[in-house]
C-alpha cells in the first residue's frame, strides 16, 4: 500500500512573482508592521509592484490579493 | 434465507488496535473521489468503497459483493449504484441489490445485505459512522466549532502514516515535544524546554496543559469527544506571518489498520478581510512547505518508534495527557468488546 505523503495540497504551485510577492509580505511584516497601510507602504518601498508594473494602494492591494488568497 | 458476513466479536485488543467503534471518523479528504469516481479504502480495519454518484451525493460500501463476495471496488459506477464486475451483480449507494443480471428475480433482489456507513462531508473531508449495529442511526455529531465559525478561515492536510493510530493521537496530546522535536522549526523555537502541566476538565473531554508558560510555543491541546474524537491546539507564529496571532490545528488520527493512521490537520486562524486573503496567500506561497517541515518530524519520529514502544516506559508528569487518553480508550475497546460479546 502506497500511503499518501503530498507536501502542497493547498492548490498550484505558486508563480515566481507570487513568491517574490510573499517574500516580500513576510519582509514588511517581520519588521513589525501588521496594518494594511504600512504593508503597501512597505511593498512599495522595496520596489515591489503590482502585477501591473505600477505602485501599490490599498484598494488595488486587497483586490489582488483577494485574487490571490482564495 | 441471505447469508451475510458474520465475523467473530472483536475483543479489546483488536478494537484498541483498529480503533473505536459507535463513533464518527474522519476518513479521508473529500476531492479524492469526483463526481462519478470510485475509491478503494482501507479504515479500522475493514476495506471499503466510496463512490460518488452522478448527483454528487458520497456513499460508502463495505467492499464485498454479497453474491461471492468479490471486491465492488472493482466494478463499474453506474450514476446511483456499482456493478460488481465478477457476474454483474448491482448494488445501490443504501447497500441494497437492485439487480442480478444474471438471474432476474432472484431473491437476493431487494434486499440490503452491504453495509453502507453514514457519511458527511465537513470542512472538506469525508466523516463516517463506524456503528457496530449496521442498522442503528449514526450518534449526533457535534463539529468542531473552529471549523464552521465563520470568522475563522483554515486548510486541511492530510497524510498517511506508518504508526498505530494511538501514537499519532498521544504525540498530540504530548506538548513538551514541541520545544524539543520541533525546536528547529517556523514555529516553535521559543520558551522553556521545562514546564509543568495539569489537566482540566471539559463537559467534553479535557484541556492538558502547561500551567507556567501559553501562546509561546505548543503549550496547550484540548482534547474533545464530540460524536468524532479530535484536539484543538494552538502554536504561535512568528510576526513574518502577519495579523492574526496564532494559528490553531483541529487534529483527528483515522486508525487505517494497526500498524497504518490517516492523519487530518485543519490549520486555522481567526482572520477575516484581508488579513484572511493575506494569511491564505502566504500560506500557499510559503507557510504550508514549512508547517510540512514539522509534520515530518513528526512522522519521522513515530514511524520509526517500535510497535510495542508504548510496553515498557517510564513516565514522568508531562505524560498526564497520554495515560489518561490510553485509559479512556482502553476501558471503551473493553467495554465495547463485552456488548459485542453479549450481543
Amino acid at each position: 500500500m502506497s500511503l499518501y505523503l503530498q507536501p502542497r495540497q493547498s492548490g498550484a504551485a505558486p508563480t515566481p512573482y507570487e513568491r517574490k510577492l510573499a517574500g516580500a509580505i513576510e519582509e514588511v511584516f517581520g519588521t513589525g508592521v501588521h496594518h494594511l497601510e504600512g504593508l503597501v507602504k512597505g511593498l512599495n518601498a522595496l520596489g515591489i509592484h503590482s502585477p501591473g508594473g505600477e505602485a501599490w494602494t490599498t484598494d488595488t492591494f486587497t483586490d489582488e490579493i483577494r485574487r490571490m488568497g482564495a | 434465507m441471505v447469508n451475510r458476513l458474520r465475523k467473530a466479536a472483536l475483543t479489546g485488543d483488536e478494537i484498541f488496535a483498529t480503533g473505536m467503534r459507535d463513533q464518527w471518523h474522519a476518513v479521508c479528504p473529500s476531492d479524492f473521489v469526483a463526481r462519478g469516481d470510485m475509491k478503494k479504502i482501507r479504515r479500522l480495519g475493514e476495506d471499503w468503497l466510496l463512490f460518488r454518484q452522478s448527483d454528487g451525493t458520497l456513499r460508502m460500501l463495505a467492499d464485498r459483493c454479497p453474491h461471492r463476495g468479490a471486491p465492488l471496488s472493482q466494478g463499474q459506477h453506474l450514476g446511483d449504484r456499482v456493478a460488481c464486475q465478477y457476474h454483474g451483480v448491482q448494488v445501490d449507494g443504501g447497500g441494497t441489490v437492485v439487480s442480478v443480471p444474471g438471474m432476474p428475480g432472484c431473491n437476493l433482489e431487494g434486499k440490503r445485505l452491504v453495509t453502507s456507513l453514514p457519511v458527511r462531508e465537513v470542512a472538506g473531508a469525508v466523516l463516517a459512522w463506524f456503528g457496530t449495529d449496521p442498522d442503528a442511526e449514526p450518534a449526533p455529531l457535534e463539529l468542531p466549532e473552529r471549523l464552521t465559525d465563520e470568522g475563522i478561515s483554515h486548510f486541511l492536510c492530510y497524510a498517511e502514516w506508518k504508526a498505530p493510530w494511538r501514537f499519532t493521537l498521544e504525540n498530540l496530546l504530548d506538548p513538551m515535544h514541541g520545544a524539543f522535536l520541533h525546536r528547529e522549526s517556523h514555529s516553535m523555537f521559543g520558551g522553556e524546554t521545562s514546564a509543568k502541566f495539569r489537566i482540566r476538565e471539559t463537559d467534553r473531554g479535557f484541556f492538558f496543559e502547561k500551567t507556567d508558560q501559553r501562546g509561546v510555543n505548543f503549550d496547550w491541546v484540548e482534547f474533545c469527544r464530540t460524536g468524532i474524537d479530535w484536539v484543538d491546539l494552538e502554536i504561535p507564529y512568528p510576526p513574518t506571518a502577519g495579523p492574526g496571532g496564532s494559528f490553531g490545528i483541529v487534529g483527528m488520527g483515522t486508525p487505517i489498520d494497526a500498524e497504518t493512521t490517516a492523519v487530518f490537520f485543519w490549520r486555522y486562524r481567526r482572520v477575516e478581510g484581508w488579513e484572511r486573503d493575506v494569511w491564505r496567500f502566504l500560506y500557499r506561497t510559503k507557510l504550508e512547505e514549512r508547517h510540512w517541515v514539522v509534520l515530518e518530524q513528526d512522522r519521522t519520529m513515530l514511524e520509526a518508534m517500535a510497535f510495542d514502544a508504548d510496553q515498557a516506559e517510564n513516565l514522568y508528569q508531562h505524560d498526564l495527557g497520554v495515560i489518561r487518553l490510553r485509559r479512556l480508550y482502553r476501558a471503551q475497546a473493553e467495554a465495547q468488546a463485552k456488548s459485542l460479546q453479549e450481543a
